[in-house]
């Protein structure tokens, strides 16, 4: 008998804590890559190489937010032991210091929050919202004609939202992550050849067809856990390394001389994971997972964020 | 007076808001038309406000307290989260009451009743907020939300 060959990558779980250690073995072992375990900076520092995917404890990355700047195929930070989320201010410093996956919330959502980050790494697929799904639930799209269907992409989807059962408060949430990260593809996504984003000071009201690189497209699906909505546009320009530290710097930041640019950490305060996939220049896709199972007080205040850089190969 | 989808109503120092406070709402035309001193702003019926309407709405409120005392009344749910994100409203007006979300342990509802923010603004600045009646069932019900959401605004 011969066994399916194991998927290429090497993990490391870095926790000072033995039960965590073994929580966090238990989540990523079912990819099936070998993982080692190790309970110090030293020991992780000494471990980890440019191939490694490393599942870090927040605590112990936040004592030593440089750690990132290591080569490796990817640093995640993941909350520090038991059913406590990741504190909100570890969460800033985090994103601040450039960490482009931060989870946020305990089990059972670090669970399935892990393995779909991880898996997606491994396999170099970076996009779609399906990977946060269950089986089984439906997904609707809608393809904007015009920059005026905006409002009735939002209305609609909110509509939508509300009529599967689900709280007017989620609705409200869903009609401003919506409307900004539309927003985001229609007016700040377009660059120019020297990388001006050119769409950024056109007036809002302007008719504008949406044809080829300016094609907006909007999902949204929902499986009784998460409400999922997905937003993408055809550029590509969206720069993950810098996307962290202004979600941080959130309200911080002068809204009114950031000409519009709280949209995505508006977004980002509505929702309980803050998904970004690029692929330079062809494509920028924003997932936004609300959980629609606990009461916000029961989750992490802060979200979950992640961005991975990858290409189209093999998508729709 | 319409201002995109935002209907505007002054009357004397009281001005009301319904609708949304979006791209369309232009604010800057509204402290021209107010008389200057003492302002009461009732927000109860925005639905909506984007990053674009926040940014409207901020600079509105600067320039109107410059004139006066600005009292915010019944401050939408959807206003009141977002001024929650921006440290600089912080003592910079009075809020006399805000809708929140509240949750019933007993029966599962989630209103947005209006908070007294006078009658309970001890707890408030404590970050605390108070119990209130289920309107379903009459248990108490509890903020369903983080506290720093809603009253960061009000934290001394």
């Amino acid at each position: 008998m011969q066994p399916s060959s194991a998927p290429p990558g090497k993990l490391i779980v870095a926790h000072p804590d033995r039960k965590a250690q073994r929580a966090l073995v238990r989540l990523v072992g079912a990819t099936l890559c070998p993982v080692e375990v190790v309970a110090d900076v030293d020991a992780l520092i000494a471990a980890v190489d440019a191939q490694t995917i490393v599942v870090v404890d927040a605590t112990l990355a936040r004592a030593v937010p440089t750690l990132r700047d290591r080569a490796a195929r990817a640093w995640i930070a993941v909350p520090g032991e038991g059913l406590a989320p990741a504190d909100a201010e570890t969460i800033d410093v985090l994103l601040t210091a450039g960490w482009t996956h931060v989870v946020a919330h305990p089990m059972p959502i670090l669970a399935e929050e892990l393995l779909a980050t991880v898996q997606k790494l491994i396999r170099g697929d970076a996009f779609g919202l399906e990977k946060y799904m269950a089986w089984g639930a439906e997904v609707r799209s809608y393809m904007l004609d015009d920059t005026r269907d905006r409002d009735a992409a939002v209305n609609e989807l909110a509509k939508d939202v509300i009529a599967v059962g689900l709280p007017d408060r989620v609705g409200s949430m869903v009609s401003v992550i919506a409307d900004e990260l539309i927003a985001n593809a229609l007016y700040a996504a377009p660059v120019d050849g020297a990388g001006k984003r050119f769409r950024a000071a056109e007036p809002r009201e302007q008719a504008r067809t949406l044809a080829g690189r300016d094609v907006v497209t909007v999902r949204w699906a929902t499986d009784a856990r998460y409400l999922a909505i997905e937003v993408r546009d055809r550029w590509g320009s969206l720069d993950p390394s810098t996307t962290g530290a202004r979600l941080a710097a959130g309200g911080k930041q002068n809204p009114t001389q950031s000409e519009g640019g709280m949209g995505l950490p508006l977004a980002y305060a509505c929702c309980n994971q803050f998904v970004i996939g690029v692929a330079p220049s062809v494509m920028t896709e924003v997932i936004t997972l609300l959980d629609v199972r606990y009461k916000p007080t029961e989750l992490g205040r802060s979200a979950s964020f992640h961005t991975f850089v990858g290409t189209m190969e093999g998508q729709g | 007076m319409r201002l995109g989808r935002l209907d505007v109503t002054i009357d004397g120092s009281r001005m009301t808001f319904v609708g949304r406070i979006d791209d369309g709402s232009v604010l800057g035309e509204l402290p021209a038309k107010l008389p200057v001193g003492d302002l009461v702003i009732d927000t109860s019926g925005v639905t909506f406000i984007n990053s674009i309407g926040m940014r409207e709405w901020m600079r509105l409120v600067r320039v109107l307290r410059g004139r006066g005392t600005i009292t915010l009344e019944r401050v939408a749910d959807v206003l009141i989260t977002q001024m929650n994100l921006i440290p600089e409203f912080a003592g910079s007006v009075k809020i006399t009451s805000f809708h929140a979300q509240y949750v019933c342990g007993s029966c599962g509802a989630e209103p947005a009743p209006i908070v007294d923010a006078v009658a309970h603004a001890e707890a408030l600045r404590r970050m605390q907020a108070p119990r209130l009646p289920c309107p379903e069932c009459g248990a108490q019900m509890e903020l369903g939300d983080f506290p720093e959401r809603y009253l960061t605004v009000f934290r001394t």
